[in-house]
Formats: structure tokens, sequence, C-alpha cells
């Protein structure tokens, strides 16, 4: 699997000009002293800035893969233009506030420190939202930040690293996330568990925050259903790695308002993602087709239809997937990925479900993939 | 014709932007001359890799934008190592109707993410036929070394010794890559093999950096230098269709026309630069340039006649070896040092008292050669 690291970051610089304020002259590059004068260059940033241009873009280039996206010509009060890239389509006059924009907008709480909870939490920071994450334990919460420090720093320099760090708070207490707007479930994929925390967050949150889970198959009706605002409960399925997957699946319930819908897709395209509008339902849509296949694929190793290698070159090779179902199960985790096969087969969808015998032999052997170093392969 | 202004910036692994780095040094070389930015009637402008490396052509229009409201006629010249020289080449021709004129060198090399810099150098060879065969740019001067040390019959300690000695010089330059690195010559002798015989101290660095000069068609002052004679030539730049691969048939040339031209002879020479982007290549210019005999170099090197204080003073800014080779700079950082040292205001490296400079570019393994003499 080629995780590259590399991922779009906002546009929060670019607005920086240096100019001499004798000779008149602006230049876009850190200039230090005027070539024309020879005098000290004052640096004028500025913030505000009214839309006077704009192209839509329909053909990706390197660092440019999602279109269309739009190139917005900015003119600050002091006349200096600039480039701003966005995915939202701003109209002709609009004045917009790249510090409000980008960073004051909206405040984001995550509860959850595993995997998928400190990756939300590092993407969120490197998007400028001040986020708050919300672990189990004093030692978990310094491993949390650790971790989130590290993921960042792949992708940014020292200085942009600093930064997004300010806008992160870790903390093993629910009351600390009662200021966010937009609170991520992102905990371990039990139904029980998951329900406490709804019910815990709707005694403490304000009552416009918006809870969404980052659930791969769960209902999120019955979450809803523990809360006093099922209107405003959502579901939010990111993937791993976050920062490389543009999908997320956003997960509508029997209650789930139009307002929360928008707000919910609104966030997902400022996060610089794509999100799919799927109604509440086992699996969602990625998983539903996911994991029937990787059953199917074990079930015809199980049979000794063909080697787990050779499934795997099928489904590369054949289907052009980037992983074959025996890798990608090992990736995601064979617990995880007996948990959904569970939860589709429970709920009845049309798809042959019963999880194979060799799964459960392997997770009983604790054989879960990468993550304990052996699945169907070695790490 | 003289050149009435110089500047350039640190090399080395740097934090700034190509275009940082180019503004730095046109800065440096205007501050250093008696005219005004205004003054310039045109510019030449070096570099090599900025559009594999940087994603940067176009490159005139950039300084265009370092320099705005001037509107005056840029030109990009493009021919790999030598592009310093050649671009001083071109600017002299256009003298007569751009009395004045800056040339800058610059390059970016280092924390680029587009390309591997080594498959961005091989650029500089034969790419359909020889980079095919694996021939990357240290192994053509591998197979010259060879060539030269079994011709010859000497051994990989003269190479050591080109490598220790520009290690020193750089220790007196402040700006030098390697100001601050303190090599021994065991050191190099146990580096690592790049491409047999060639270590890794027989390698000039990936450097960043800039160099500008400006030139002028009349005297303006008394630090001013006087561009003698600028020569180029060129060859075939695959080494499988030369008859001698010990020598650079474009340096000679070159070197003969610039002689000529400046009616003097490789006497008259007080200090030099050459192009060591490889060890090996330091002993071939001095054979070229005609300062000694074929198979003589090794004999000046051993004893220590290139020295700062020996008789005949080489790279004494520390060459490509130890000053850096941030590629489309360095043709212009050698002449930097020649007017430095024509100037007699090198400080701690400071030649007695020399009247003619001579630098040598090489681009590729010796398919263009620029020459420069430059005088007080």
């Amino acid at each position: 699997m080629a995780l590259e690291e590399h991922a779009a970051l906002p546009c929060l610089g670019g607005n920086m000009k240096y100019c001499c304020v004798h000779c008149k002259k602006c230049w876009n590059h850190p200039v230090e002293k005027c070539i024309f004068c020879g005098k000290e260059i004052t640096q004028i940033k500025e913030t505000r800035y009214k839309v006077i241009g704009y192209t839509e873009v329909f053909i990706p280039s390197t660092g440019n893969e999602k279109v269309p996206y739009f190139v917005n010509l900015l003119e600050g009060k002091q006349g200096h233009k600039i480039f701003q890239k966005t995915f939202q389509k701003y109209d002709l006059g609009k004045v917009i506030d790249l510090l409000e924009d980008m960073v004051l907008d909206q405040k984001i709480g995550i509860v959850g420190s595993g995997l998928m909870g400190i990756q939300l939490a590092a993407y969120m920071i490197q998007y400028g939202f001040p986020t708050v994450l919300k672990t189990r334990s004093d030692d978990g919460k310094k491993i949390a930040y650790s971790k989130i420090q590290k993921n960042v720093s792949k992708r940014m320099s020292e200085e942009e690293v600093k930064k997004s760090l300010q806008h992160l708070t870790v903390s093993t207490k629910y009351k600390d996330l009662a200021e966010c707007d937009i609170i991520i479930e992102a905990i371990a994929e039990d139904i029980t568990l998951k329900k406490e925390v709804f019910e815990t967050l709707s005694t403490i949150c304000k009552s416009s925050a918006i809870f969404a889970t980052n659930s791969s198959s769960l209902s999120i009706d019955e979450l809803a259903g523990m809360t006093d605002r099922p209107g405003m409960c959502i579901g939010m399925h990111f993937f791993n790695p976050v920062h490389r997957m543009d999908l997320v699946e956003v997960v509508i319930g029997n209650a789930t308002t139009d307002q929360t819908k928008k707000i919910i897709i609104d966030l997902v395209l400022k996060l610089n993602k794509k999100p799919i509008i799927v109604k509440n339902s086992p699996g969602y849509v990625v998983n539903r087709l996911l994991l029937p296949q990787i059953n199917e694929a074990i079930i015809m190793l199980e049979e000794g239809i063909a080697s787990k290698e050779d499934i795997d070159n099928a489904v590369k090779l054949g289907l052009n997937h980037p992983m074959g179902p025996f890798q990608l199960a090992d990736y995601i985790g064979l617990d995880i990925c007996l948990s959904i096969l569970e939860v589709l087969n429970k709920e009845g969808t049309s798809m042959k479900t019963r999880p194979a015998t060799l799964l459960y032999k392997m997770c009983e052997e604790g054989k879960l993939g990468m993550k304990t170093k052996e699945g169907f392969y070695k790490y | 014709m003289y050149i009435v202004g110089a500047g350039r910036t640190k090399f080395g692994k740097l934090p700034k932007s190509l275009i940082e780095l180019t503004y730095e040094a046109m800065f440096n070389a205007i501050e250093d001359s008696p005219l005004d930015i205004k003054d310039i009637d045109a510019i030449y402008v070096s570099n090599f890799l900025g559009g594999p490396l940087n994603g940067q052509l176009h490159f005139n229009s950039i300084i265009a934008s370092l320099l705005p409201s001037l509107n005056i006629p840029i030109i990009h010249i493009e021919t790999a190592c030598a592009s310093s020289s050649v671009a001083l080449n071109q600017a002299l021709n256009s003298l007569k109707n751009t009395p004045n004129i800056m040339i800058i060198g610059v390059e970016k090399m280092t924390g680029t993410e587009l390309m591997s810099p080594v498959d961005a150098i091989a650029m500089a060879g034969d790419h359909e036929n020889d980079y095919e065969q694996g021939l990357i740019f240290p192994a053509a001067y591998a197979l010259i070394a060879q060539q030269y040390m079994r011709k010859f019959g000497i051994s990989h300690d003269v190479l050591e010794q080109v490598s220790y000695i520009n290690h020193k010089n750089a220790n007196r330059n402040p700006l030098a890559h390697f100001y601050h690195k303190e090599v021994t010559l065991e050191m190099i002798k146990k580096s690592q093999m790049i491409a047999s015989p060639l270590n890794l101290f027989d390698c000039s660095p990936l450097s960043d950096g800039a160099a500008a000069i400006v030139i002028s068609n009349k005297k303006h002052d008394d630090r001013d230098i006087r561009i003698l004679s600028s020569q180029i030539a060129t060859d075939t730049i695959s080494l499988t269709q030369r008859a001698d691969m010990t020598s650079f048939l474009a340096t000679k040339i070159a070197a003969a026309k610039a002689y000529k031209e400046a009616g003097i002879t490789p006497e008259n020479v007080d200090v030099v630069e050459v192009h060591d982007c490889f060890t090996i290549s330091e002993l071939l210019a001095l054979e070229d340039l005609g300062f000694c005999k074929p198979g003589d170099s090794s004999k000046m090197i051993m004893d220590g006649d290139i020295l700062i204080d020996g008789n005949f003073p080489v790279n004494m800014d520390g060459g490509l070896k130890a000053n850096g080779h941030p590629i489309g700079a360095t043709g212009l950082a050698q002449i930097y040092e020649i007017v430095t040292q024509l100037r007699l205001e090198a400080g701690s490296r400071q030649v007695d008292n020399p009247e003619i400079g001579l630098m040598q570019s090489i681009g590729g393994i010796g398919g263009t050669c620029g020459i420069t003499l430059l005088g007080r």
C-alpha cells in the first residue's frame, strides 16, 4: 500500500506582502532590504479580502488532484492581490476573512484516542480547527498528544506544527467538550459503549452541538435515541489513513435534520474531503460492498480455490484495486472485519455475510493483522 | 569591459528558497557596485535545474518580479554547470547596446522533492544513450579517473590531496559550503565509495547558493576589474565519441582563444579557479589550461604548488569540492573569487599581489567550456 505522505494544506500563507514604503514597491517573496534604495522592508499582512475574480478548475494536476476547485482572486483593503484555492464557491464582491474562515470557525470535539481519534484530531488541527480530544486516562493524554504531534510533523514544517498544536486540547474530562460545536465519537466499534458516550454528551454539551459518530457500520438511529437531540445526530465515517483517504460517508438517520446534514457536508468540504450521502443502514456503502468480498475471499482460501497471494493478485490486477482483500483485511484488522460482518449478518442484508470459520479462528488466535504483526501475512 | 560589482550568498544547505537566494545575490552585487539597480540595462540569468528540481522555468520573469517596474530585457541561459560563464560570455556580446549588465547565477538543490538530484544532474549528459546504461554523473567522471590513473600510473592519493587542499582552503572562506568542516586525510581515505575509483570526498556537494556580478563598458571606480577575455567552446557530450578521455578538448580550445585575445600565455596567470566538480577534473584542468604537461599535474599537486601560499595558487575559495557547487551559480562564484583576489580583498586567503586571474567552467563532462580571464 502506497502511503505517500502528501496532503493539501489550507491556504493560510501567501497573504504576506513585502513593501518598500520609500519606493512604493512590493514583493511577494520575503525580501529584507529594497534593492532600489537599500532601506528596510515593511511586511504587510492582510486578512480581510474582497473576492474580485474566480475560476473553477476541472483539470487535475499534481497537488491539485481533487477537481473541480476554485481559484479566487482576492483583493485586500490596501490593494494587494492574492490567490486562494477553495472547494467552495464565493460570490464576486464577497468579503472573506482568512483568519475567521480558517481558524475561528467551529470548535471540534473528538471522543476516543485510538487510531482514528488521533488521526482525526491531527487532521483537524492541521486545518486550523480548535480541537478538544477526550481520552480516558492521564497516561493516554500524554501518549495522544505526542502521537498527534508526530502525525502532523510528517506533513508540516516545525513552525506550522507549533502553530497547529496551539489549536489542540487533550483532556480526560467530558466537561471540556461543553463548548464544542461538533463532536465526533471515535471509540471502539461497540454499540453499548457508543450509546454510553452519546448519552453522556447529551448531558454536557451545549444545545447547539452536533453529535457525529465515526462508526463504520452501526446504526445512527440507535445512538441518536440515547440523546436529547436525535435531529442533530449523524454519521461521519472517515477512512484510515485519514490524511490520504478522501472519502467521508455522511450517514443520515431517520431524525437527522437538513440543517445538521448541511453543516456536516460544509465541514467535510472545508476539510478538503469528498462527502457521500448514505441513508442509515448496516455497513453503509463502503463496508457493505467490501466486507462480503473479504469474507468470500477467506471462504475461497478455506475451500482451497486459490492461494491468498493469487486471490490478492486477482483483485489487484484484475479488478484494479490498489490492495488485495487479504492485505486490506490485515490492514483494517481482522477483529474489526469480523465485527462489521457480524453486524451485516445480524441485520440481514441481501448479501452472503455469514463470517467465514477461518476468520473466527484467526481472531481467537489473536492473529488480527498488521497491528499484531500477523494476520493472513506476517509483518 | 569591466566587472564593477560582485556579490554572493553563503553556499551550502540553506533554508532560503531559489528566489530568496537570487534576490540576496543581486542585492549584494548592486550594493558592491557604484551603479544603481536603475542603471542596469539588461540581465542574464544562469540556472540549470530550476525546472526539474524547483518546478520553475521562465526564470527571467522571476527576476523581473524581483525588480518591479524595471521592465528591462532579461535572458535565461542554461548550459549545465557552465551556465554562468556562458551567461557572462553572452552578456559581453551585447554590451555595446546595453552598457550596464547584471549577470546572476543561482541554484537550489537541497530540500527539493520533485525529482532526485542524481537524476536531474544526469540531464547534463547524453540521456538517450549513456544514461540509459546507468552512466550517472559520478560514473562518467569515475571512468575518466580510471582511464587517467591507468595511463599515467598515479594512485588515488593524488585525488585525496586535491580534496584535502580544497577543504583546507574552504576553512579560510566564511561563505564556503564547508567553512566549518574539519577534514582529515583519513576521513577522505575512508569515505564511502560512490563510483570506483571515486569516493565521497572526490565529489563536490549538492549546494544552494547564488552569485551575481555587474559589468559595464566603462570603468567607474578603482576597484573595477578588467575583463581580458571570455571564450566558450564545445565538444561531443558522450565520452564514447572522444578519442582521448584524459583531456577536455573544449578547455584547450577555449583557453587557447582566451590567451590569444588577452595577449598572454599561461605563465602570466597568477591565480586560478578551476572546475573541480570531481577531484580528477582538477588534474585535467591544470593540464588542459597549459599550466603543465599532460600527466604532470599530480606533481604540482603533491609538491604543494597549488596551495594558497604555493607558487601557483588554485581554487583559493575551496573550489567546487568545498566552496560548494550550486550549479547555476558556480562559475560566477569562481569569478567572484578572482575579482576578490585581484582587488586584494580576500582576507586570510589573499594571494600575494596577483595581477591576472583565470577561471575555467565546465558543462557536463566537458561538453561546454567557458574561460574567463580577468586583470587589474
